[in-house]
């Protein structure tokens, strides 16, 4: 998959040394040998060993160089003996043999201490750092004899090199806002849970909103999984967000917000719900000046007319959004529809324009006599909306008007079907269905077990493997479905399980309401069509997918516009890197990326989460701490929160079993 | 809610070969250590959760690839651990080369020398040289107050700052991350660090020393006199060290105090206010007859709260033989809430303890400024919020922005509404609870809406403190000195013993002096003195003090042994740290006929029927066990009463319109005995808020007088910007023997006579 010319990275080891390039073999892993397209790397290394692009190395300096880095990165550490004294003795030794003074001592002296910080530091970075020291020890070995043999500087060592550095973990590299987990992890077992917010909020501002709603992707990269079970990395997210709400305490930046530049840049967002906040955040913290057009009467987005107020309490949300409104840079329109006469004022006014309107149309479910305005049809974005805008903000009236002591049938399997669900029982629906193409399983899978499993309790009948073929009205009312039911035929040839139509397996249900919720759509009404906007084959923005500008110069879309219905993480990650790229535009006219956020872009290509790899240093057996939830009859007749979170000792106990997997890895440009 | 597996399920372990049983839990650790097994570490520190820095206590675990680390680690059962061989004791050997790098070698001068970790284990791992090495750096040594940091001697195992977080709540010390350069900082040096000397206490090296103490003993010349500090009703484990002084005062003389910070605590009052001693006294016989003169003559015996269980029952004793009146203002007012409290609880004893308290998921505090009345309360309110997220409720008519980390609710009420904010307290606790029928009518019966207008407690607010407690048990209620000075205080307690009684609440009743519970339980006080005086460090005709400034000397609480009993239900030892070479009390009894040769001959004959035990001084136990539990005299047992407690109407609340005083020692000081000390601040300024100033007529800097219970004060005033409102806070310990007389209410008006520069 590379070429390298070298390389001990994971189990491989490949040595092209003195082979003509038609002979080389290749790595198996997406290593970046081209740092940009128009940068080639000289070396990739990091925690799993070292791969080295070019001939001409200096293995020494690159060995010195990235114990350097580590002394970087420990600038943000310090925290163990092995690590804190280790890894400047390393930074030390390395420089003395590089500088042509050292002696063979020092290599011996080098082992040993790197033997003791592969065995005994805090982080998995202080226990990685010597392996790929040891590897270039090793492979490269008469670079360091000669050193040290001669008494002299290696041979690059008053070379100009980059030498570009990045610390992950595993979690962090699959959380689309690559949020540092083991820091916030860490400032809840150290009981610091201000420094545990501040960590969350480097890279992702709706702590509190993330602490309960995240499907937590990072939870299925947690090394942990390797040794028992994954962190419950989710949640723990809550304690420093509480912290600071409970206590009543000033905001917890992640650092001072920069004061607003008043210079007559200025940006625009359009929708304020989970992308549009988190990039008007970290506007904000630049201190440059951003207004948000909201077309709804309250702000959040889908997370606040979507999410139901049992799993998302909004005093809760509200709190994430008054972060983001009380920065001085940030003025909030709401009720301010935008279309694409505005959008046009708005594209001439502002600086830059960052799309962030979501997905509200609900898709239709293809069936025969499918019509929006039959009475007893009803979107799932609309039913939500009527549901939360008035369980939270008591605009509009009781969803109960329609569903009480009605049959109700959704058709889903995602995270807004499973609300809509779960809404109609609290709103006191007779009966409740969801029909779903696919099985138990993938439902699980598409949502979460805890979802699954609680609206089962709750008395949602779950019909499998069914679909509906043909809506039945009187009147324009609607009456009843025809549904058909599918089984699951093997691939004799081992491919994926088809889905057959069972000959006479259709019924009927007789309802009330049907409620789409199979998935939704980009409203695109407001994007001007002289604009030519070039879009994705699903019907939403199309960028890149690294710095979020759309097909139009000054235009950019982050969250489900731009990806299509995903997650709130999804949406925070793509906002706050439009940001990034945003704050530069305005001022460049350029595109651009920092190298911490290519360094990014490589290491999620190379993925840093090893499913094989084998845990050694910690217990096994711990099991994952689960935190108390309301009972069946005590919640559903009402919104109160299911899941009441860790206790103290609870999240101290979850925290304790996190294993630190920060890794620093380094590009030699 | 779900139900939670709460039966702990025991795990057996081999830890070197020896079959250990334990709780699921359990970190490798603490088994090793509650087995007498060995396992060495550098920053471990019982108290606090493992901080997991140095990673010495590393164990093999068998089929376990790696090093485990013992001290975070939780045991599996059936685990076969193995605490040490060649390649463990190799690693640790390494730790210790890399803790050694470029430590100043300046044992010679260092306070820690003697009980250094660094040197105890730098000598076990047998490392005697340096084998390599890292650039040196230059830090300078920081002056935080009554502490000095040496960054240079300071090896990060951030015991100090685990501690000042989660037991003190000071938040004050954090980690400058820095890699090799990392270092400690004081980021509240000058406002809100309470200078308790925790950080200095669990210090394992030279880092942190007492700025006082510095350079002026080596650790093994000092003597360790166990003791129990005796400035408030914590009455904390401590020790005096002491060595005789110099060679032209060859006096034995207290160094320093310290604890055993293993386990428990100490605030800054105890570790820094050590020298209260009455240097004074001798022997003066015809002033000893002078003393028994009046004895004799006296109608009333008047004391103080500071004052151990033994001399407390000598004057009981000499009560039933003499018929004298005994007076203990600082007590009669709790005695009389405590017993009102009783008639309902049906048990002698509140059921709360500290214990408990730092281990609750809900605590509302009522009536104390809790910060300033009792530091170690406040330590385990820190405790229960940082470790159990406990929501805690400070109810109180002053703010105190000291505490805005701990408590997740302040509910602020008017001065003088005790009372109706305890009925609306025992009305939300104990909806839905059952309740006799007559205490139910009570309870409809109340006023709710008048009472929350009055008190200006809001129904919402008793909503949200309703929703706040999420959980179904674990709750404490923490009372304290300003309900037991009320005009309605034992309709107060008889509302709080609803709470204790019926819901489930766990009461603390915090005794406003020393050993106000062990006087309350053991003297029968009478509510006013008559005739002839006697007072015994407090004002009256004949005075006994342990201040120096009476008409007979009498040894302070650091010169004596006895027990106190404790705010924690617990009857603890203390020893004589410095001679004293007066009279005592029990010279006095004795003279007058009672036959007992020393006064800790009365330990064994504290009342049995009021929970004390019969064990004598001598064998009362005084340490704490390797797994933390507390092994310090005894605990008293609570005893039944009758429940004859009835409760009456809330009488009609009081106003205090206008600039309100709140009697009030802040920070360190206590009484007149923490005035005395060297190095505690005394500052005795009346503090309030701008607004206070304007409805006082007052600004910065003047002068006033003003006459509270018969004690003039005189006072410079000055506006602290923490505070809101019209209450000022006003100190008491300076006022010598006067300052033990808190019976009132702490809440006044007096008349404030602004002073003429002229007058000064």
């Amino acid at each position: 998959m590379s070429a390298v010319l070298f390389s001990t990275w994971k189990d491989e080891f490949i040595d092209n040394r003195g082979k003509a390039s038609e002979e080389w073999n290749e790595s198996a892993f997406k290593l970046p040998e081209e740092y940009t397209a128009d940068r080639r790397s000289k070396a990739f290394i990091g925690w799993d060993g070292v791969a080295i692009f070019q001939e001409d190395i200096d293995a020494v300096r690159l060995a010195t160089e990235y114990a350097a880095q580590y002394q970087v990165y420990s600038e943000a550490c310090g925290r163990c003996a092995p690590g804190r004294w280790g890894g400047r003795i390393l930074y030390d030794l390395l420089d003395k043999i590089a500088r042509g003074e050292g002696s063979q001592a020092d290599v011996d002296h080098l082992k040993e201490v790197s033997e003791t910080m592969m065995l005994t530091s805090k982080c998995e970075i202080g226990r990685t750092v010597p392996k790929p020291i040891l590897d270039l020890m090793e492979h490269y070995k008469e670079q360091f004899d000669k050193a040290i043999d001669l008494q002299i500087p290696s041979k690059h060592y008053h070379k100009e090199i980059n030498y570009i550095a990045k610390v992950t973990a595993p979690c962090t590299d699959v959380c689309p806002a690559h949020v540092d987990i083991p820091a916030y992890i860490e400032g809840v077992r150290d009981m610091d849970f201000s420094d545990s917010l501040a960590a969350t909020r480097q890279t992702m501002p709706l702590a509190h909103t993330c602490g309960r709603v995240c499907p937590h992707p990072c939870e299925d990269a947690c090394r942990r999984i390797n040794l028992d079970e994954p962190i419950s990395i989710m949640e723990l997210k809550r304690l420093g967000a509480d912290y600071e709400t409970d206590h009543h305490l000033p905001w917890q930046h992640p650092e001072p917000p920069k004061a607003l530049r008043n210079d007559g840049k200025k940006v625009a967002i359009i929708g304020a719900g989970p992308a549009g906040l988190t990039a008007a955040y970290y506007l904000a913290l630049e201190g440059i000046k951003v207004d948000i057009f909201e077309e709804l009467p309250v702000l959040g987005g889908e997370v606040a007319v979507g999410v139901p107020e049992y799993r998302m309490p909004v005093d809760k949300y509200n709190k994430d959004i008054e972060l983001v409104t009380s920065m001085d840079a940030v003025d909030v329109y709401t009720n301010h529809r935008v279309d694409a006469e505005r959008l046009q004022e708005i594209d001439a006014e502002y600086d830059a324009t960052l799309l962030a309107f979501g997905t509200r149309l609900s898709k239709k479910v293809r069936a025969e006599n499918e019509r929006p305005d039959m009475d007893g049809y009803w979107g799932a974005i609309d039913m939500l909306d009527k549901v939360n805008l008035w369980t939270k903000y008591a605009i509009g009236s009781p969803a109960s008007n329609e569903l009480k002591d009605k049959v109700v049938v959704c058709v889903g399997g995602g995270f807004t079907s499973m609300d809509v669900v779960r809404c109609s029982i609290r709103e006191g629906a007779k009966k409740v269905i969801m029909i779903y193409r696919r099985d138990e399983k993938t439902i699980i899978r598409n949502t979460t077990y805890e979802e699954y499993h609680e609206a089962v309790e709750e008395g949602v009948e779950f019909i499998f493997h069914s679909a509906v073929e043909k809506i039945y009205d009187e009147n324009n009312q609607l009456k009843k479905l025809l549904v058909n039911k599918f089984e699951l035929v093997p691939d004799p040839n081992g491919g994926r399980a088809q889905l057959v139509k069972i000959e006479d397996g259709d019924f009927e249900i007789e309802c009330d309401y049907l409620i789409p919720a199979v998935s939704q759509a980009a409203d695109l009404q407001l994007i001007p069509e002289a604009w030519n906007i070039e879009m994705t084959s699903w019907g939403t923005l199309l960028t890149n997918g690294r710095d979020y500008m759309t097909s139009r110069p000054g235009l950019f879309a982050a969250g489900d516009c731009e990806y299509g219905p995903m997650t709130i993480v999804n949406a925070v990650g793509q906002a706050k890197r439009a940001a990034s790229v945003i704050s530069r535009y305005i001022y460049s006219g350029n595109i651009t990326l920092t190298d911490d956020e290519i360094m990014e872009d490589h290491l999620s290509k190379l993925k840093v989460y090893d499913k094989k790899e084998k845990i050694t240093g910690w217990m096994p057996g711990i099991p994952r701490v689960v935190s108390e939830k309301l009972e069946v009859n005590e919640r559903k007749d009402n919104n109160a929160e299911v899941n009441l979170g860790f206790t103290g000792e609870e999240a101290l106990a979850e925290a304790e079993r996190c294993m630190r997997c920060y890794y620093i890895s380094m590009v030699a440009v | 809610m779900t139900a939670r597996k709460s039966e702990t399920k025991m795990i057996t372990v081999t830890i070197d070969g020896k079959s250990c049983q334990a709780e699921l839990g359990e970190t490798i650790l603490q088994i090793a250590r509650a087995n007498g097994i060995y396992i060495p570490t550098m920053c471990y520190l019982t108290k606090v959760e493992p901080i997991a820095s140095c990673r010495m206590c590393v164990v093999n675990v068998e089929g376990v690839d790696g090093l485990i680390l013992s001290c975070q680690e939780k045991a599996t059962d059936g685990a076969v651990i193995t605490t040490n061989n060649e390649e463990i004791f190799k690693q640790r050997q390494n730790i210790m080369k890399l803790y050694d790098v470029n430590h100043p070698l300046e044992c010679g001068v260092c306070d820690k020398s003697g009980e250094c970790d660094l040197q105890n284990k730098t000598m076990e791992f047998d490392v005697d040289q340096q084998s390599f090495t890292a650039r040196e750096q230059s830090r300078p040594v920081e002056n935080w107050g009554f502490i000095s940091y040496d960054p240079a001697l300071c090896i990060m195992c951030e015991k100090c700052v685990h501690v000042c977080n989660e037991v003190i709540g000071d938040e004050a010390l954090a980690i400058s991350v820095g890699g090799y350069n990392s270092t400690i900082i004081n980021t509240k040096q000058d406002q809100d660090c309470s200078q308790c000397g925790e950080c200095m206490a669990v210090c394992p090296v030279g880092a942190l020393v007492s700025t006082d103490f510095k350079y002026s003993s080596n650790a093994w010349e000092l003597e360790k006199i166990p003791a129990s500090c005796s400035h408030c009703s914590a009455a904390c484990q401590m020790y005096y060290e002491v060595k005789e002084g110099s060679i032209d005062n060859p006096q034995p003389k207290i160094y320093r105090a310290t604890n055993n910070y293993e386990f428990s605590s100490l605030c800054g009052a105890g570790r820094f206010g050590f020298d209260f001693e009455n240097r004074e006294a001798s022997r003066d016989p015809d002033a000893f007859s002078r003393a028994l003169d009046a004895f004799r003559k006296a109608e009333t015996i008047s004391f103080s709260g500071t004052i151990s269980n033994e001399e407390a029952l000598i004057l009981q004793k000499f009560k039933e033989k003499s018929g004298v009146k005994l007076i203990c203002d600082e007590v009669r007012g709790y005695q009389r809430f405590a017993e009102a409290f009783s008639s309902v609880t049906g048990t002698t004893l509140y059921h709360g303890d500290l214990k408990k308290l730092s281990q609750s998921k809900g605590v509302v505090v009522l009536g104390t400024r809790i910060n300033d009345d009792a530091p170690m309360v406040k330590y385990h309110l820190t405790m229960a919020s940082k470790r159990h997220r406990a929501r805690i409720a400070y109810m109180h008519p002053l703010e105190d922005a000291a505490i805005q980390n701990i408590i997740t609710q302040f509910m602020k009420y008017e001065v003088g509404s005790e009372e109706g904010v305890a009925a609306l307290l025992a009305k939300t606790l104990l909806e839905g609870k059952a309740v006799p029928d007559e205490i139910r009518a009570y309870l409809d019966d109340l006023d709710i809406g008048n009472l929350s207008a009055e008190s200006n407690i809001g129904e919402e607010e008793l909503d949200k403190l309703k929703k706040s407690l999420w959980k179904k048990s674990g709750f404490t209620l923490v009372a304290g000195a300003d309900l037991y000075g009320h005009p309605q205080a034992e309709n107060i307690a008889r509302l709080l013993g609803l709470i204790e009684h019926y819901s489930e609440f766990d009461v603390m009743l915090i005794p406003p002096a020393t050993n106000a519970l062990g006087v309350s339980l053991i003297c029968d006080l009478d509510d006013s003195a008559t005739g002839y005086t006697v007072g015994y460090n407090t004002t009256g005709d004949y005075v006994l003090s342990a201040l120096g400034d009476g008409d007979l000397d009498m040894p302070a609480l650091n010169q004596q042994e006895g027990t106190f009993s404790s705010v924690d239900k617990r009857v603890v030892p203390t020893h004589v740290a410095l001679p004293y070479h007066g009279y005592v009390l029990n010279d006095i009894l004795n003279a007058l006929g009672f036959k007992e040769r020393y006064t800790i001959g009365y330990t064994g004959k504290l009342p049995r029927e009021k929970g004390f035990s019969s064990v004598v001084f001598d064998a009362l136990p005084d340490y704490y066990d390797i797994t933390g539990e507390e092994h310090r005299g005894y605990l008293l047992k609570s005893t039944a009463v009758e429940k004859d407690g009835r409760l009456e109407a809330v009488a009609a609340l009081p106003a205090y319109d206008g600039a309100v005083l709140y009697q009030c020692n802040e920070g360190a000081q206590f009484s007149a005995f923490t005035h005395k000390t060297e190095q505690l601040k005394s500052d005795s300024r009346l503090k309030g808020s701008a607004q206070f100033a304007t409805v006082a007529k007052l600004k910065e800097g003047d002068s006033v007088k003003f006459v509270l219970q018969g004690v003039a004060y005189q006072r410079v005033f000055t506006i602290d910007t923490s505070l809101k409102g019209t209450v000022a806070i006003n100190p008491t310990f300076d006022r010598g023997l006067s300052s033990a007389s808190v019976s009132y209410y702490r809440f006044s008006q007096p008349k404030l006579e602004k002073m003429d520069s002229k007058d000064e």
